[in-house]
């Protein structure tokens, strides 16, 4: 193996001690460090910047929904409003007991031979009870089987619609006067009847129907 | 390593310490706290954006939805004339009767009083007394249907029918009719 000789030998070691100044590799890399650490807040900074941007064109749009969202939240609490108040008007309305009904199957059920001299009607909204009572007078040779015909008429009539209906004597009691019936003198009695239904029971209501009130054309 | 500079290099360790300090306390550290302040400030805008936007396109249906009961509402809402009921009820009655041959006849106002459901908190039901004197029992009959048809917020609560002692012809009526009247 040749020998050689190194003359540069201090020169390298001097050079390569003055790479290895951990001084100057500290610097290095604090300046490094310092320039990454730099990169890193120029790049949040941007990031910043660009959300701000966003959040200013979000306002923007905020800015125009707002009024529009006020205004809709307002027609929607007014129409709710209205809505309720229609409902709760329809359901009055839905629920009205009609007395030309009833005073019409009253006329159906009057015959020659009954009249009629007081009939008279109560709504109990509390409790959806109908109670009406009818007081009158029955003529014929069996007066009191003639008041029987007309509350038994009643019932079938009424019932038709009123399934609950309940038609009951609260007084039937033989009169001493007679009356002229088709030219003979017949026998009197005198009736209360007393007619109960409830046509809106509590606990099931019935759905809306069309329930109209007809006039009646008999005359009693 | 000689001893000045491991002292050096202590040094620059604890000027590394101090400015990555700084840079993460005063610089980094605002920087963040802002970039999620807006970050926050975002997603709420949004988040009210969109429940926004779903709240214009529910009322937009509602509106659609709520049409027909709107037309009811103008309706039953018009069945009430301006002014106090007790000046146009009476006279408004007394005019319908004499349409159906009841030309006698009274009408009073017995009670009134706020509804009490709170759906009608701008509605009144007031109480009326109809006395006629002397009416026949077909016309009352009609006048009753028509009455009980045409006014849908009238019901008739309480009705009496007798017959008259002075004609036996006609008869005498009181009823008690509740009307529910919006308050202008």
């Amino acid at each position: 193996m040749p020998l050689q000789l190194n003359l540069l030998h201090e020169e390298i070691l001097q050079h390569r001690q003055r790479q290895r100044d951990p001084l100057k590799l500290s610097l290095y890399a604090a300046i490094a460090l310092g320039a990454l650490l730099m990169l890193n807040y120029l790049w949040t900074g941007y990031r910043v910047l660009q959300g701000k941007s966003r959040l200013n064109s979000i306002q923007a749009e905020w800015n125009k929904i707002e009024p529009k969202v006020t205004a809709a939240q307002k027609r929607a609490d007014e129409l709710n409003g209205i809505i309720g108040t229609t409902n709760a008007l329809d359901g009055y309305i839905e629920t009205r007991f009609y007395w030309a009904t009833f005073l019409e199957k009253v006329a159906h059920c009057v015959t020659p031979n009954i009249q009629i001299t007081s009939l008279e009607g109560v709504i109990e909204d509390d409790k959806g009870l109908v109670t009406a009572t009818l007081d009158g007078v029955a003529g014929g040779r069996e007066p009191r089987s003639v008041a029987e015909d007309f509350r038994q008429m009643l019932l079938e009539q009424v019932g038709k619609e009123q399934p609950t209906v309940k038609v009951e004597f609260k007084t039937l009691e033989d009169l001493d006067t007679t009356v002229a019936v088709g030219g003979s003198n017949e026998t009197t009695a005198h009736f209360v009847v007393t007619v109960g239904m409830e046509p809106f029971p509590k606990a099931a209501t019935p759905a809306p129907t069309e329930h109209k009130a007809r006039p009646k054309k008999e005359e009693s | 390593m000689n001893k000045e500079q491991v002292k050096k290099l202590f040094l620059g360790g604890l000027g590394l310490i101090a400015l990555l300090y700084v840079y993460f306390s005063f610089f980094l550290g605002p920087l963040n706290k802002s970039r999620d302040a807006v970050q926050a400030k975002i997603k709420d805008l949004q988040t009210k954006i969109s429940t926004s936007k779903a709240e214009i396109s529910k009322a937009a249906k509602l509106e659609e939805t709520a049409h027909s009961a709107t037309v009811r509402y103008d309706a039953l809402r018009a069945l009430s004339p301006e002014g106090a009921p007790i000046a146009w009820f009476p006279p408004r009655m007394k005019t319908f009767l004499s349409t159906h041959q009841i030309d006698k006849g009274t009408t009073r106002l017995e009670t009134n009083s706020a509804c009490k459901e709170k759906e009608l908190a701008d509605w009144s039901r007031y109480l009326w007394i109809i006395d006629l004197p002397q009416a026949d029992f077909e016309s009352l009959g009609n006048a009753i249907a028509q009455l009980e048809n045409t006014n849908p917020l009238l019901s008739i609560k309480k009705l009496r029918i007798y017959a008259a002692t002075d004609d036996p012809e006609l008869q005498k009526a009181v009823f008690t009719a509740a009307t529910i009247i919006y308050k202008k």
